[in-house]
């Protein structure tokens, strides 16, 4: 069994149960298990990313350092941290770049780090785990363990802004992007694309101008739903947290709004893999899913009753 | 003229330490609550168990040719020649103001009550500056991702001194957050234990009203007698 550290970030440990739970669950079936790094701190995506305010950069450092310690603890652990959120992944991606082209940088950022013998000597990699996947599993191998194929599920993947920028951050090619694609396939789904893949959630808006994330959902929703698709497939934890609740908005004001249930990839591969339902924590989706998976008898249709 | 010339008499050794600025002679083996008593201070508020556990005497200080701010409890540091001190018994610190039943064991319980948890930069300053020796950004990022029984673990030697909340660049009052964390998690993650519940039920019953009201009947004198002859042996079991 190769093993990770793994970092979570603060919303698998609460908005996102589900996602982390699948993920966890299959990695451990594709003999690449996520271990979580025993004491981790916050990513430092929520404050400012201004290069000039170093301060704010020890945060992401500290995360690479305690990873790295982490590591030393795990079996045949690659140098690599591995991220689940978007967010995550990319402000870990870009601090790691930004102190491995600026030495003046880390040595100031270490000097804080110092005291509790966690200076970082730019040696992690920072993955997100669609890319251990693509990259050291392998789309057959994923295929390998689907026991499940997900028919009659037509997928539309909706990536983000972050997984695909900015450039130190993205997981592939920002304008023909084909990770989540070859997921939804290699698990026996049908594939839907949409030309609003990237178009932004509305992102922290959420917080304080609604009505901007629910003008943008209507319209990605709008755009997979139009091709067919009966579900979205997702990274992120915030996109997930904005189409998702601002769909069962939507779906309130107008009779005429079909909603369509929001998968974090884990939850597809866990539901392909065979693995328990309740790992998913689809009773915390705004848009239930197990209705249209209970339709296509992927999940609930035990004879054993 | 010199202030600094007292107790001639006394042999012991001493160490020169500056008490807010002022400058004493102490003896080298008196901690720094007890040094100040000795240069003549009066602790009102900054003391309390003397013992290390009540946290009333959180103290900074620097030392003689080193740059560092560091700090401790009062009635548990010794002094060292060339301290500059001063007490700190009060740090203002906004504190949330909860009805426990109302509230569940999640982070926005915390950030409810304490939203500038989200501010934490992780720098650390709080555990280096915790005498308890205690993870305290740690807690504080356990608390921000809904980890409350971690969150309680970690902090449970706090003795709510306050120390952290000055050091802290994004103003979280760590000791504030610790407390609510463990109070959410002895509240909904842990069951009540048995004997505490039979002991309320013997209260209730009156079982101890009798012990109370010959106590409180005593003399001033029958009191300090009975304290002196006291003992921890359970009577009924003896």
């Amino acid at each position: 069994m190769v093993q990770y550290s793994y970092f979570p970030g603060c919303n698998l440990k609460t908005n996102a149960k589900g996602f982390e739970e699948t993920a966890i669950a299959v990695s451990k079936k594709l003999n690449v298990e996520l271990v979580e790094i025993p004491n981790w701190n916050c990513c430092g995506t929520v404050h400012t990313m201004t290069s000039d305010n170093i301060m704010k950069r020890i945060a992401p450092v500290r995360v690479l350092s305690r990873s790295k310690k982490h590591i030393e603890t795990l079996e045949e652990s690659p140098n690599q941290v591995v991220t689940l959120c978007s967010m995550c992944n990319s402000t870990l991606k870009i601090v790691s770049k930004e102190v491995s082209d600026n030495q003046d940088t880390l040595d100031k950022i270490n000097y804080q780090l110092e005291d509790d013998e966690l200076t970082y000597e730019n040696d992690i990699e920072v993955k997100h785990f669609l890319e251990i996947l693509r990259d050291s599993v392998g789309y057959e191998g994923i295929s390998k363990k689907v026991v499940k194929p997900l028919k009659g599920l037509k997928v539309s993947p909706y990536y983000g802004c972050m997984l695909l920028h900015p450039e130190e951050a993205k997981i592939d090619d920002e304008e023909m992007p084909d990770v989540l694609e070859s997921l939804v396939e290699s698990l026996g789904a049908e594939l839907v694309m949409s030309p609003l893949f990237k178009y932004c959630c509305g992102s922290y808006h959420i917080v304080d101008q609604e009505n901007i994330v629910s003008s943008q959902v209507e319209k990605i929703v709008e755009a997979a739903t139009r091709r067919g698709a009966n579900a979205l497939v997702v990274a992120c934890p915030l996109c997930s947290y904005n189409i998702d609740q601002q769909q069962k908005a939507m779906a309130k004001e107008s009779a005429g709004f079909k909603p369509i249930p929001i998968f974090y990839f884990t939850q597809l591969m866990a539901l392909a893999m065979g693995e328990p339902v309740k790992i998913n924590h689809f009773k915390e989706h705004f848009i239930n899913p197990e209705p249209l998976l209970k339709e296509l008898g992927l999940i609930g249709r035990k004879k054993t009753k | 003229m010199s202030k600094t010339e007292t107790k001639k008499e006394n042999a012991l050794p001493t160490v020169k330490i500056y008490i807010m600025g002022s400058a004493h002679e102490v003896p080298e083996s008196l901690t720094i609550m007890k040094a100040m008593e000795y240069a003549g201070f009066k602790i009102k508020r900054g003391a309390g168990c003397r013992a290390g556990f009540c946290g009333a005497c959180g103290t900074v200080y620097r030392k003689a040719g080193d740059y560092r701010l560091y700090a401790a409890l009062a009635c548990q540091t010794q002094v060292e020649d060339g301290m500059v001190l001063t007490q700190l018994p009060f740090i203002p610190a906004p504190k949330g103001i909860y009805d426990i039943d109302t509230l569940q064991p999640t982070e926005s319980s915390i950030l409810r009550y304490y939203p500038e948890v989200a501010r934490c930069l992780s720098c650390n300053a709080c555990s280096k500056v915790c005498p308890q020796d205690i993870q305290v950004m740690d807690f504080v990022q356990y608390s921000l991702q809904g980890q409350i029984d971690k969150a309680a673990e970690v902090s449970f030697d706090c003795v709510q001194c306050g120390l952290c909340a000055i050091r802290c660049p994004a103003e979280i009052p760590q000791y504030h957050v610790g407390m609510l964390a463990r109070r959410l998690h002895g509240k909904y993650n842990t069951s009540t234990p048995e004997t505490l519940l039979e002991r309320v039920e013997e209260i209730e019953n009156g079982t101890f009203e009798q012990g109370f009201e010959e106590l409180l009947s005593l003399s001033k004198d029958g009191l300090k007698k009975r304290y002196t002859e006291r003992d921890f042996v359970d009577q009924k079991k003896a």
